[in-house]
This record gives structure tokens, C-alpha cells and sequence, in this order.
């Protein structure tokens, strides 16, 4: 009871002490709960969004896929014949069954031909206005379409871009551009996240998207009163044979959101990781906290234990001081974290993606997960501050304690520290020699993990050459005021080691992670400029096709020497060895491909790939099935017939475009699929006639500015848009290590407010004897700002070998350029000796505000 | 005078105290726990701030001073020895002794401070961190600091009070040469008797008033003199 007295009293004697430390625990653990709530958030607006859109059981095609997915090679959706909707209302137990015809294969674009489509990446589905839509949707104005020229807009859809009854708009698939005026709008009763939606009357719908009548891509059928979503499915499986897919709305739902999960995963566990690092540097922070605490309460501790109390009370009074840290952190965290989540909701809806909070989603084991993980991580990090308290003797009371200067830096640790980083830095090495990329990165993980563990360990060791260093650069010419600052920094190695390591951690990541991404810029340039031969390139941002119209548009531009079209399409392939692969696939080009990327191979002339009945494999490929030059394979065209076809080349794994690739030319694929099934261009590669490339490029413009879905780029475009992509993404991980920067931060601010306590006396003396308030908060500053550096230095340091190893490793996968990008490194350098700066704000003033009598009256 | 609240629980430290505190002398304050000997010092340094009238050092008047001003003043014209704690343990003993002229961005005089080291005795220790150093080496780093930088008026808060006598009448005999020799003015607020006879002056303060003055004391007559000042103080 004592105990739990003793240490809430402390507690709350030391609230402003225990400030920092409980921040740092309330962002980690806010950023947990943060993540969980707003991806179970989107998991239910998914979830709800599906569930309302199915039907009881819907009939499609066999080869449509499992989630309803509409598109296909070809830039048309898989279809059924209309007939099959006689015979599924036939089944028993059926109310009513519908056919829809819808695609997400189309773009459209108002009257000035600007895009409607989303630019979050949801989908633009043009469809058929059906009982199940009225269902799931309100008309909120007008009427829904009816006739060729009629089509109804959703209504986020329609406000986010202003559009009004009668305007027009065009629906571009691949069929061609059909024109209509809105007849009127429709909302979601339940939330939408982003997909833009248009309705046409089903003749048009049909005649739009795939060019003629009499077929669907699917049909809803409705249960009779009392029939289950199962048993209706087998009624009409029975009706039906095994021809077509059928699914009840579970099923539908479940692959919808099967397909979803992927993506929520991965942004999850990315911004789970995040917030691990923030709970790491949170570690470092708490214990120093801790320490420090423990130090300045010897003589205290020394007194406790000299009337009595025994080394576990007093290890346990630390514990649960750090537990009640733990507790009120982790419930303001919790808190925190839904703010966080309410916040990202927030953020995606400007970028286009809509969430409500009426779907906000608090499941029970997020509190408790994040409470858990605030209160264990808390505890354990003061373990050893713990521990350290009980070792106190009872004759620490009696000694003019002060602040113990002790900080001897073990040579324990030293040994340790330096076979860790030893360690750590052969596995890095071993990464760079590791013949393939599984024993690779697990070189880099371990290489990775041993080498921070090192720098840790060593840190304070480290601190001391390095703070020296730092001095004698920096502080020393700064006079009496740089050179005191320098002291006070290296007093206490092992703080100031524990502080930069904070630090280090989050700067450790900016750099490994901006020496990659600038590596990768860097190579996929050196690539470009060395493998691709043509002006410019053309294609879809979103993965859209390219319509036959927009190809009859580039090659009718002016200057243009060739114009090459490129196709990717499935086939079941039957090698040499007997073996069948299935759906594998096969890219279809003009031969000019051969001049637009200058394809390495192993064996053969990558242009000969394009003769007739000729095509090209991988190395890998033709290791794994005896192929050599000259073998045929039996290719069998998906949405044609069986071809033989020679092997006339054999390209190289080792480069970085079209990786993996297998050639064939348009002609050849031509004779074996029928012209209405003939996949549409993924890509055009166009080039100019000399010294018409201006032109061109101003013509080629000019003539896609009616297809908005569609980009080109010369390569200089290309490569900027390379940069700008993986900047994008840089830049994104960089806001997330901010969390655990600014974590690393307080704990700076953590060291030295309670540095300025500890030294209240001596501050007093050195105003006593002429230093001013500038003087003494430079002081601080300066020591602020050398911990910052220090911290960098390690971080940078670290940062930039796991970088360039991860480079080596990743040189297998055509990362072939080594670029270390010195403008961000010496940016975050000086950027942290201005964290330093803003860190010693607080403590600088209040050290300034001091009372000097009284500072030198502190016990 | 120097009061601390207000109104009812006003407390009155300093009641119109007037001395002259003389150049080149070494001037003792004494008296009992709680007589304001050391608010006295304490203000007359500059260290802290009087209610009511003025305190001159030299021609220049500080009460009144800002911060700044009071921070220069300390930093260049006077100096200070504490009780305990005078050293910054970051710093070796020749450090803190330069430590002022440091902070002042000035160069010590190698000549004087090669004299006052040698005067104090430390010229084999400057290198020593304080924790390497005995409490009364300590104080006589404080000492040499002190004087180091030149002071007009060097100030003493027990500057002794932690030590054992040896080590304390070798600060004291210290501080009495730098008077004889080097012509230091220094003040020093004490309660020991011994320590108070080796100044030219001793003012006796009481309840925030000066009672009494005694030129060149010995330590007998100090003494009988704080016993009277007990005797009475009891029977009143």
C-alpha cells in the first residue's frame, strides 16, 4: 500500500517530468488506434457498400472474375447471352431475375473533354439502370435515362464537378465516343468511397459498352419469400448447368472485399510499422526519463532503504510510477487515435475518396490493443532505470549526493557494442556478395537489425568521440559558452547517447530509404537512356486501354516516323517438356518494338521474335523448360485458336523494363485471334521524323486532348515523372517517420529540461559570477543542438549503409545505380541542428527564468 | 531596507541599513541565523534587489540596474566565493578559474593569474577536475576565481563553513593576504568568530539592523561580543 502511495505521489510530484515521456506514449499509441479504427473504418464502408450492391445471387460468365470485375483485354466485359435470364427465372424459388450490363473499361469526359473520372484510383463504371440499382439508390433530381441520348450521373459525382440537367457527356470505351445529356442523379444510401457511376438504359448501355444488344455481363436474381441466398443459388445452378458463374451475395461480397484487403493490409501493417518505430524511439525517451528520475532521487531512494524499505519495494515503487505513466497515456492515446483516424478520413476525402463517420468503426480490441501495448512497452522500458533504483545502498542518503557524473561507459558495453555493429556490418557486406534475393535480404534484415542494436549499445561510447568532434568544429570557436555546452553534453554519455539514438533511429530510415529511392531513380534513367530508342510513349495513368479510335488518332499526326503498338493478352502455353502453363502472358508488338526498347538477349536477334509465327522467351523461362533457339511452342490464344510457334530469341533476366517478357508480333497474334476479340494497346511508342519532334510532341498533345484518359510523354517527361512518383512516395514515408521524429524530438527537449533541473546550482553559480540570460540559454541551445547532431551523424551514417546495401541487393533487380542523394543528406544535417534549436526552446527559457539566489540555495 | 510580501505578512530582512563598505579593507558581517547578514551581502552583490534605497558600487548606483546591467556588473567588478557548490564540475581548476574572464570573452592577465595561483597555491592541481580535489582545495579554486578576474569587491558567503578548521584558516589567511598583498576589497558573512578576526572590520547585524562595529577583532573579543549579543537577546 506504502508502495502505491509512494509512487503516486512521485507521480504526480513529477507531472511536468513525466509530461514528455506520456506524450511520447500517447502519439504511439494513438498512431496504433489511429490506424486500426480508420482501416476498419474503410472494412465497413466496403463492407456495407458490397453487401448493398448485391444481389441475392448473381449469374456472370465463367471467365468474368470472382468480384464482379469487368474488364478485360480486349477493353469489353465478358458476356452472357440474353437467353440465360429466361431460364433463370424459370428455377425454382427465383422472385425476378434482371440482366445488367455494365463496365469499368471507359472513360467520361464532359463537354471540354476533361475527365469525370476519380483521381483516387476508384473506378468509372458506366452500366445499365436496373431494379437492383433503384434499390440501392435514390433519384435525388431528374429522371433516370431512357433513349440513346439519356444518361444519369451519381450525384458525389455530379456535384464534385458541377454538372447539371441536360448537360452533356461522353462515354469513350472501346466500341468508340457516344455522346448524351443528363437526364438526371442518383445517390448512394450508403456510402460511396469514390467510384464515379453512370447510367444508361440497357439498349444503350449494351450498344455503348460492347457494341451490340441481346447480352449481359450479368444477371441479379431475387429470392422468392422464405428461399435463402444458398438454396436459390443451387436452384439455378440447376437450371442453369455448369456454364456460368454463380454466386449468392455473401459470395460476391466476400470476393470484393477478399480483393480489397490486400490493399487495407498492406497500408495497414505499413502504418502499423510506423508506429512501431515511434514506440521504439518512445522506449529510449521513457528511459531516459526514467534515469534520470532515478538519479536525481538517490539520496531519496538512499533514505528509504536506510529506514527499511527493502530493494523490491523500491524497484517496485519505479514500476508502478511507470505503469500509471503507462495507463494515462495509452487512454489518452486511445482517444488520440480516433482523432487521428477521424482526421485521415478527413484527408482521403479531399483527395477524393469519401468516408463517413457514421461508419466509424471502434472494434473492442482496439482500445485494448492500444492500452496493452502503451502499458507493456512503458513498463518494460523502465525495467532498468527499475532495477538500478533498488541497487541504490542506504548510504546514498548520508553522501552530498548532487548529480552522480559516473557515466563510465562499461567496457562490457564497449565489447558488446562493437561485435554487434561488427556483426552487423558483415551481414551488410554478405548482403552485397549474396547471390540471390531471399538470401539477400535476409543478410540485410539481420545486417539491419544487428548494426542498430550495435549503435545503440556503443552510442554513449560513440557520443563522447563524436561530441568532441562536434566541439572542436563547432562550439569551440564559440567561446567559454560553446565550450561548457560541449561538457554538459558529454557529461552523461550515456543520455546523451540514449537521446541521439532517438534520434537516430527516425534519420536512420530517411536515409536509407531516400539513398534507395534516388538509386532507383537514378537506375531506371541510366536504363531509359541506354535501352529505350523512341520519342515518346503513350498510355493510361489508370490502367485504361487504349481504344482503337485514340491509336487512329496518334498515327494520324504528322511527322511521325513509326508508331508502335503494344499488347499484352493470355495464353495456355505447351512447351518442349510436355508441360502446359496456363493463362500465361504473352505480349504482342509491331516489330518496330525491336528499335523503340532495345531488348538484351541471351540467344537470338529479339527482332527476329517478330517474323511470323516467332516469338521470343525469358532466360528463366527457357531454363526451366529446355527451350532453346529454334523450339516450338504450342501457344493457345485465349480468346482464339492454337498456334505453333518458333522460339527465335531468348531475352535477358538481367534487365529492367518488360522484365520477364514474351514476344510475339501483332501480325502473328492477328492470325490466330478474330479481330472482335483482339486485345486493345496497353501502350503506344511513337516516333518522330528527324527534327519533327516538337511538332510532334505539340501534335500528339493536341490530338489526345479529346481522350483525357490517355498521357504522353517524351522521355524527358517520363523520366521527371519517374522522379515525381517515387518523390511522392518518399515523401509520404517521410510524414510517417516525422511521428517518430518528433517522438525523438521530446525526448530532447525530455533530456534537457531535466538537464536544467539537475543543474539548477550550477546555473545559479555561473549567473552568480557573471553569466547572462543570452549566455546561459545559448549554453543550452548549443548542447541541444550538439545532441541533435550527434544523433544525426549516427543516423545518416547507419542510414546510408543500410541504403546503399539495400541498393546491391536490389542491383539483381536492376537497381544498377548506386546514387546517394547529398542534397537530402546535408539537408537533414543541418535541417537537425535546427531540431536541436527549437528542442532547447523550452528549457532554454526556463533555465533563463531561473532565480539566481535561489538556484544557488537548490539542495 | 529590503522586505519580502506585503501587508500583514510583510517581513522586514534589512531595516534602513547604511554602510561603507571601505576600499582595500576586509570587512566581516556577523550575527545570529536570521539577522539579514546574508540578504545584506546578497544585495549589496547585485544578486538581489532592496525595496527601499540605494546601494553604490564605486560611483555606479545599482539598485535600479537591469538584468543585463547586473549580470555585466557581477561578471566584471565583483566577485564571489559560496559556501559550497562553487565549482562547474564539467570544468578543471584552471578552467574555473578563467571562467569569468571566459564568459566575458577577455583575456587573463598570465601575470596575475600565474600570482594568484601561486598565491593560492594550485599551480600543481590546475588540471584536476573538482571531484579529483579536497573541499578545501575546492575553496581556494573559488578563492583564486575570485580574485582572478580583478574584482573591485569580492564577496564571501561562508566561505569557509563547510570546512574543517586547517583547511579553513588556509582560506582565510588566502583571502587576508590578497587584502595585505594585492589590495583587495573583500566583504564575508560568517558566524564563526575565528573567522571574523582575521578582518580589519566586523559589523554585527541583528533583526535587520547593524548593533555594532569592531575594528581590527581578535577572535576573543568576537566571541564575548556574540555571547552579549545572546545574553541580551534571551532576556529581551
Amino acid at each position: 500500500m506504502t508502495v502505491l502511495k509512494t509512487s503516486m505521489r512521485n507521480f504526480f510530484a513529477h507531472k511536468g517530468r513525466m509530461a514528455l515521456s506520456a506524450v511520447a506514449v500517447l502519439l504511439s499509441v494513438a498512431f496504433v488506434c489511429g490506424t486500426l479504427v480508420f482501416t476498419d473504418t474503410m472494412n465497413t464502408t466496403f463492407d456495407k457498400l458490397f453487401a448493398a450492391t448485391s444481389s441475392d445471387v448473381t449469374v456472370s460468365p465463367k471467365d468474368a472474375s470472382d468480384s464482379g470485375e469487368t474488364t478485360s483485354d480486349t477493353g469489353r466485359p465478358p458476356v452472357l447471352p440474353a437467353s440465360v435470364v429466361g431460364k433463370v427465372r424459370g428455377a425454382e424459388g427465383v422472385k425476378s431475375a434482371e440482366g445488367t450490363m455494365f463496365s469499368s473499361s471507359v472513360t467520361v469526359v464532359d463537354a471540354d473533354k476533361d475527365s469525370l473520372s476519380p483521381t483516387s484510383g476508384a473506378p468509372t463504371i458506366v452500366g445499365s439502370w436496373n431494379g437492383n440499382d433503384a434499390r440501392t439508390m435514390k433519384i435525388t433530381g431528374g429522371a433516370a435515362p431512357k433513349g440513346a441520348d439519356q444518361i444519369m450521373v451519381d450525384a458525389d459525382t455530379a456535384d464534385k464537378h458541377h454538372l447539371k440537367l441536360g448537360d452533356e457527356i461522353s462515354v469513350i470505351s472501346a466500341t468508340g465516343t457516344h455522346s448524351a445529356r443528363i437526364s438526371g442523379f442518383a445517390a448512394f444510401t450508403v456510402t460511396n468511397p469514390g467510384a464515379a457511376i453512370f447510367y444508361l438504359d440497357t439498349a444503350t448501355a449494351q450498344k455503348t459498352l460492347v457494341g451490340r444488344t441481346g447480352v449481359f455481363t450479368s444477371i441479379n436474381v431475387t429470392a422468392a419469400a422464405g428461399v435463402t441466398d444458398p438454396a436459390l443459388k443451387k436452384n439455378v445452378l440447376g437450371a442453369l448447368g455448369t456454364g456460368y458463374k454463380v454466386q449468392t451475395a455473401k459470395e460476391v461480397s466476400d470476393a470484393n472485399q477478399k480483393e480489397l484487403s490486400g490493399f487495407l493490409d498492406v497500408m495497414k501493417y505499413a502504418m502499423l510499422g510506423f508506429a512501431g518505430v515511434a514506440f521504439l524511439v518512445g522506449i529510449f525517451l521513457i528511459i531516459n526519463t526514467f534515469s534520470m528520475l532515478v538519479a536525481q532521487r538517490t539520496r531519496e531512494i538512499g533514505l528509504m532503504r536506510a529506514i527499511g524499505s527493502s530493494r523490491r519495494q523500491v524497484n517496485r515503487s519505479v514500476l508502478v510510477e511507470a505503469l500509471l505513466l503507462g495507463v494515462v497515456g495509452s487512454v489518452l492515446g486511445v482517444a488520440a487515435g480516433v482523432g487521428i483516424a477521424v482526421g485521415l478520413m478527413k484527408v482521403m476525402g479531399s483527395v477524393g475518396m469519401k468516408l463517413s463517420t457514421d461508419d466509424l468503426t471502434v472494434a473492442w480490441t482496439t482500445p485494448v490493443a492500444g492500452i496493452a501495448l502503451g502499458v507493456i512497452v512503458t513498463v518494460l522500458a523502465a525495467y532498468l532505470p527499475a532495477r538500478r533504483a533498488g541497487k541504490v545502498s542506504p548510504m546514498a542518503a548520508l553522501r552530498d549526493a548532487g548529480a552522480p557524473a559516473d557515466a563510465r561507459a562499461g567496457r562490457v558495453r564497449a565489447v558488446l557494442g562493437i561485435l554487434l555493429t561488427g556483426a552487423g556490418a558483415v551481414s551488410l557486406y554478405a548482403t552485397s556478395q549474396a547471390g540471390g534475393a531471399t538470401e539477400g535480404s535476409a543478410w540485410l534484415g539481420l545486417g539491419v537489425v544487428l548494426t542498430l542494436i550495435g549503435f545503440v549499445v556503443v552510442g554513449p561510447l560513440l557520443a563522447s568521440g563524436v561530441v568532441r568532434v562536434l566541439g572542436t568544429v563547432l562550439l569551440r570557436p564559440l567561446g567559454s559558452v560553446g565550450r561548457m555546452a560541449e561538457r554538459n553534453a558529454l557529461r552523461n554519455p550515456r543520455r546523451t547517447g540514449a537521446t541521439g539514438a532517438a534520434l537516430m533511429i527516425g534519420l536512420a530510415l530517411v536515409a536509407c530509404l531516400s539513398v534507395v529511392g534516388s538509386s532507383m531513380v537514378a537506375s531506371a534513367t541510366d536504363q531509359l537512356d541506354k535501352t529505350v530508342g523512341t520519342d515518346f510513349i503513350i498510355q493510361s495513368d489508370s490502367g485504361q486501354l487504349i481504344t482503337p479510335e485514340a491509336v487512329k488518332a496518334v498515327k494520324s499526326v504528322p511527322g511521325m516516323e513509326r508508331v508502335t503498338e503494344y499488347r499484352v493478352t493470355e495464353a495456355d502455353y505447351t512447351t518442349p517438356d510436355g508441360k502446359t502453363l496456363k493463362d500465361t502472358d504473352i505480349t504482342a508488338a509491331d516489330p518496330t518494338y525491336a528499335e523503340d526498347v532495345r531488348t538484351k538477349t541471351v540467344a537470338g536477334d529479339i527482332a527476329d521474335a517478330y517474323k511470323p509465327d516467332s516469338m521470343s522467351v525469358n532466360e528463366k523461362f527457357a531454363e526451366d523448360h529446355g527451350v532453346r533457339l529454334g523450339s516450338k511452342i504450342k501457344v493457345d490464344f485465349k480468346d482464339g485458336s492454337a498456334a505453333r510457334l518458333t522460339v527465335r530469341a531468348i531475352t535477358s533476366d538481367d534487365v529492367v523494363i518488360d522484365k520477364g517478357a514474351m514476344y510475339t508480333s501483332t501480325a502473328t497474334l492477328a492470325k490466330y485471334v478474330p479481330a472482335d476479340r483482339m486485345p486493345l494497346d496497353v501502350v503506344l511508342f511513337g516516333s518522330s521524323e528527324e527534327g519533327q519532334q516538337d511538332a510532334a510532341y505539340k501534335a500528339l498533345k493536341a490530338e489526345l486532348h479529346d481522350y483525357p484518359q490517355y498521357t504522353v510523354r517524351d522521355q524527358t517527361d517520363y523520366k521527371q515523372e519517374l522522379k515525381d512518383q517515387i518523390g511522392q512516395l518518399l515523401n509520404l514515408i517521410y510524414g510517417l517517420l516525422a511521428l517518430a521524429i518528433i517522438v525523438a524530438v521530446l525526448g530532447v527537449v525530455n533530456t534537457l529540461a531535466l538537464s536544467v533541473v539537475e543543474r539548477t546550482r550550477e546555473i545559479g553559480l555561473m549567473r552568480a559570477i557573471g553569466l547572462s540570460r543570452r549566455q546561459l540559454r545559448r549554453m543550452i541551445r548549443l548542447e541541444s543542438v550538439v545532441i541533435a547532431l550527434f544523433g544525426a551523424l549516427l543516423g545518416l551514417g547507419l542510414g546510408m549503409g543500410w541504403g546503399a546495401s539495400a541498393q546491391k541487393l536490389l542491383a539483381l533487380e536492376g537497381l544498377k545505380v548506386l546514387d546517394i542523394p547529398w542534397p537530402t543528406i546535408i539537408g537533414v544535417f543541418v535541417g537537425s541542428a535546427f531540431v536541436g534549436l527549437f528542442a532547447a526552446l523550452v528549457p532554454a527559457f526556463r533555465a533563463g527564468r531561473m532565480n539566481v539566489l535561489t538556484a544557488i540555495a537548490t539542495e | 531596507m529590503k522586505a519580502y510580501g506585503s501587508g500583514e505578512t510583510r517581513v522586514v530582512a534589512l531595516d534602513h541599513v547604511d554602510v561603507d563598505i571601505a576600499r582595500g579593507q576586509f570587512t566581516a558581517i556577523m550575527g545570529p541565523s536570521g539577522s539579514g547578514k546574508s540578504t545584506l551581502m546578497h544585495c549589496l552583490a547585485g544578486l538581489d534587489t532592496v525595496t527601499e534605497g540605494q546601494i553604490h558600487l564605486d560611483e555606479t548606483e545599482i539598485t535600479g540596474l537591469k538584468d543585463k546591467k547586473l549580470t555585466q556588473l557581477r561578471r566584471d567588478r565583483i566577485g564571489f566565493i559560496f559556501q559550497a557548490f562553487n565549482l562547474l564540475p564539467t570544468l578543471n581548476a584552471l578552467e574555473n578559474i578563467t571562467l569569468p574572464m571566459d564568459i566575458a570573452g577577455r583575456k587573463p592577465d598570465k601575470e596575475w593569474l600565474d600570482r594568484v595561483v601561486a598565491t593560492v597555491g594550485l599551480a600543481e592541481r590546475l588540471k584536476h577536475r573538482p571531484t579529483q580535489l579536497s573541499g578545501g582545495q575546492q575553496q581556494r579554486v573559488a578563492v583564486a576565481r575570485a580574485l582572478a578576474a580583478r574584482p573591485e569587491i569580492i564577496f564571501g558567503d561562508e566561505p569557509t563553513g563547510n570546512l574543517d578548521s586547517r583547511a579553513g584558516a588556509e582560506v582565510l589567511g588566502f583571502l587576508r593576504t590578497s587584502v595585505d598583498e594585492l589590495g583587495q576589497t573583500i566583504v564575508m558573512v560568517t558566524h564563526d568568530p575565528v573567522a571574523a578576526s582575521y578582518a580589519d572590520r566586523v559589523l554585527y547585524l541583528a533583526d535587520g539592523r547593524i548593533v555594532d562595529e569592531m575594528r581590527h577583532p581578535t577572535a576573543e573579543q568576537v566571541l564575548d561580543r556574540m555571547k552579549d549579543f545572546d545574553a541580551r537577546g534571551r532576556t529581551s
